[in-house]
C-alpha cells in the first residue's frame, strides 16, 4: 500500500494535468498535455535514446573521475596535513566557482570541436567535491580506541589506512557518492547547456535545441527521461551502499537483503 | 618484571597528572591499580602499553607482546568476530590459514568459538568484552593491560567475567594489571594493589591479597577477602579527605 502511493499520485497528477490543459485550452508549445509528451517520447524514440546514451556516458565518465580522483586526494590529505593544508584551498575554489562561468574557458581549452571533453572537465569538477569533502571527513574519524590498538600492534601507514581509516571511512564516502551521482548528472547538463553548440548531441542539448524550436512536448520528453536517469542513478548508489553496509552498519540494520 | 621507577606525566596545559610514581610489577602478579577519577591511572596504563610517553621516569621490563584491553571492547564494527580477533595477528604479518588455529583457541577461551561469524553489532555488551579479550590474547601476551573493562557491564555479568579473567590468567599465566575505580573487583581479581592519589597522581599504598591459590565466589566471605577491601576502602578513604 505504501509503496503504491507515489503511483496513485502521479496517475492522479497526470490526469488532472491532461484534463486541465484541454480543458482551459493551454497552448501546446507553453504546456502539452502528457498524451501528447507520451507521443513526442515514442516519435523520438531513437533520437532520444541516442542522446540519452552520450549524456549517460559522459555522467558516468565523470562520476567515475570524480570519485577516484576525489578519494585518492582524499587519501593524500589524510597523510599529510602538510598536502592538506596547500590544496583544499584550491579544491575550494574550484568548488565554490559556478561551472557555468568556467564553462566557456574550458570549451576554448580544450577546442571547440571536443565539446564532449569540456563536458567531461565540468561535469567531473562538480561532482568531485562532496567526494572529497565526505571521504575526508570519513578518515578522519576513526575510532581513537581502535587508533591506539593499531599503534599498539606496530601497524604501518598502509595497514592503518586499508584496515582502519579506509573501513571507518566508507560510511561518509557511499553518502558523498551519492549526492556526487546527482551532481556528476546535473554538471553534464548544465555543462551541455553552456558548452552547447552543433557538436553536443547529448540529452541537454536535445531539450535546449527543442526549446529553441518551440517543438515543447519533445522537450518535455527529454525532461522526463533525464528525471528517470537521475532516480536511476540514485537507485543505484543506494543499493551499492545498501549491500557494502547492511552487516555492519546501525543505519542499515532494520531491513533485509 | 615490569617496573616504573619516577613516573611523571605534565600535560602541555601545566597540569600535573602523575608524579613520581614508583611501582614494581611481579611476573605473574595480577596487579590493580585503585583510585577515584582523575587519578592519571589510565595514563598510566598507556604509558606501560607504549602509548604515552611519560614527561620524566622510565618504564622497564615491557615485554614485546602485550595485550589491552579498553573500557570499550572497541571492535572493528565492519569485520565480523572472527576478523576482529584476527587483527593483532594480521597486523603481524601473520596469513589467515596459519591464524586460524589461534583465533579459534582465543574464541574458545572465552566461550565464543559459535560467534565467529557473528558482527559486534549483533552481540551483547559482555559478549562483546569477550571478544575484546580474546582480541588481546590471540598474541599470547606475557602482559595484560585492562583499563575498566567491566565497568559499563551490568552485575552479574561483571562478576562471570571476573571469574573467567580469573581462570584465564591462571591458565595463561600472564602478568595483568587491571585499572578500576571499584575496591571489591580489585581485591576479588588481584594479588597486588595499588592504591593511587587524584591530582598529581601518586601511589598511596600497597597491599597483598591473600586467599586461596583458586579464588571462586566463596572467596567473598573469606577473611583474606574482607581484610583486603577494609584496607583498600580505609586508603581510598584517606585520599579523598586530601582536599584536590
Amino acid at each position: 500500500m505504501m509503496r503504491l502511493l507515489p503511483v496513485m499520485v502521479g496517475i492522479v497528477f497526470l490526469a488532472a494535468w491532461e484534463f486541465w490543459v484541454r480543458w482551459q485550452g493551454v497552448p501546446v508549445f507553453v504546456l502539452p498535455p502528457p498524451s501528447l509528451i507520451a507521443k513526442a517520447f515514442a516519435d523520438n524514440f531513437p533520437m532520444l535514446m541516442s542522446a540519452l546514451w552520450v549524456t549517460v556516458q559522459m555522467t558516468l565518465a565523470a562520476y567515475l573521475a570524480s570519485f577516484v580522483g576525489g578519494l585518492a586526494l582524499a587519501i593524500l590529505f589524510s597523510q599529510s596535513r602538510v598536502i592538506e593544508r596547500s590544496l583544499l584551498p584550491y579544491a575550494i575554489v574550484l568548488q565554490v566557482t559556478p561551472v557555468v562561468s568556467i564553462a566557456p574557458i574550458i570549451v576554448i581549452w580544450v577546442g571547440t570541436d571536443h565539446v564532449e571533453r569540456a563536458v567531461f572537465i565540468l561535469a567531473t569538477i562538480v561532482a568531485f567535491f562532496p567526494i572529497l569533502s565526505n571521504a575526508s571527513l570519513g578518515l578522519r574519524s576513526v575510532d581513537p580506541g581502535l587508533s591506539d590498538l593499531f599503534s599498539l600492534y606496530r601497524a604501518n601507514r598502509w595497514q592503518r589506512l586499508f584496515l582502519l581509516q579506509l573501513p571507518s571511512a566508507l560510511p561518509a564516502l557511499l553518502g558523498g557518492a551519492r549526492i556526487s551521482g546527482g551532481l556528476a548528472l546535473i554538471g553534464s547538463v548544465v555543462a551541455e547547456f553552456a558548452a552547447g553548440s552543433g557538436e553536443a548531441t547529448g540529452l541537454a542539448w536535445r531539450i535546449a535545441e527543442s526549446g529553441l524550436r518551440l517543438e515543447i512536448p519533445r522537450l518535455f520528453a527529454g525532461l522526463v527521461l533525464l528525471s528517470l536517469t537521475g532516480l536511476a542513478l540514485n537507485f543505484a548508489v543506494g543499493r551499492v551502499e545498501h549491500l557494502l553496509l547492511r552487516r555492519w552498519h546501525p543505519a542499515h540494520g532494520g531491513e533485509a537483503g | 618484571m615490569l617496573t616504573l621507577a619516577g613516573i611523571t606525566k605534565t600535560y602541555p596545559s601545566g597540569l600535573l597528572a602523575l608524579d613520581h610514581v614508583d611501582l614494581r610489577i611481579e611476573a605473574g602478579s595480577f596487579t590493580s591499580i585503585v583510585g577515584p577519577s582523575g587519578c592519571g591511572k589510565s595514563t598510566l596504563l598507556r604509558m606501560i602499553a607504549g602509548l604515552d610517553e611519560p614527561t620524566a621516569g622510565t618504564i622497564a621490563g615491557r615485554p614485546e607482546e602485550v595485550g589491552l584491553v579498553f573500557q570499550d571492547p572497541t571492535l572493528m564494527p565492519w569485520a565480523d568476530v572472527e576478523a576482529n580477533v584476527y587483527l593483532p595477528l594480521r597486523l603481524a604479518g601473520v596469513k589467515r590459514a596459519a591464524a586460524a588455529s589461534r583465533i579459534a583457541e582465543a574464541l574458545a577461551l572465552v566461550g565464543l568459538s559459535e560467534f565467529a561469524h557473528a558482527y559486534p553489532r549483533a552481540l551483547s555488551g559482555g559478549m562483546k568484552m569477550r571478544v575484546a579479550i580474546a582480541r588481546a590474547l590471540v598474541t599470547r601476551p606475557r602482559l595484560l593491560l585492562m583499563d575498566e573493562p567491566f565497568a559499563a557491564l551490568d552485575e552479574i555479568t561483571r562478576n562471570r567475567l571476573n571469574d573467567d579473567l580469573l581462570r584465564l590468567w591462571r591458565d595463561q599465566e600472564f602478568t595483568a594489571v587491571f585499572i578500576t575505580h571499584s575496591v571489591f573487583e580489585s581485591v576479588y581479581l588481584s594479588t597486588d594493589i595499588a592504591v593511587m592519589t587524584p591530582r598529581p597522581g601518586r601511589v598511596m599504598a600497597l597491599h597483598k591479597i591473600g586467599g586461596p591459590p583458586v579464588r571462586d565466589a566463596r572467596f567473598r566471605a573469606d577473611p583474606a577477602y574482607l581484610e583486603g577491601c577494609r584496607a583498600v576502602s580505609h586508603d581510598l578513604e584517606q585520599v579523598l579527605k586530601v582536599p584536590a
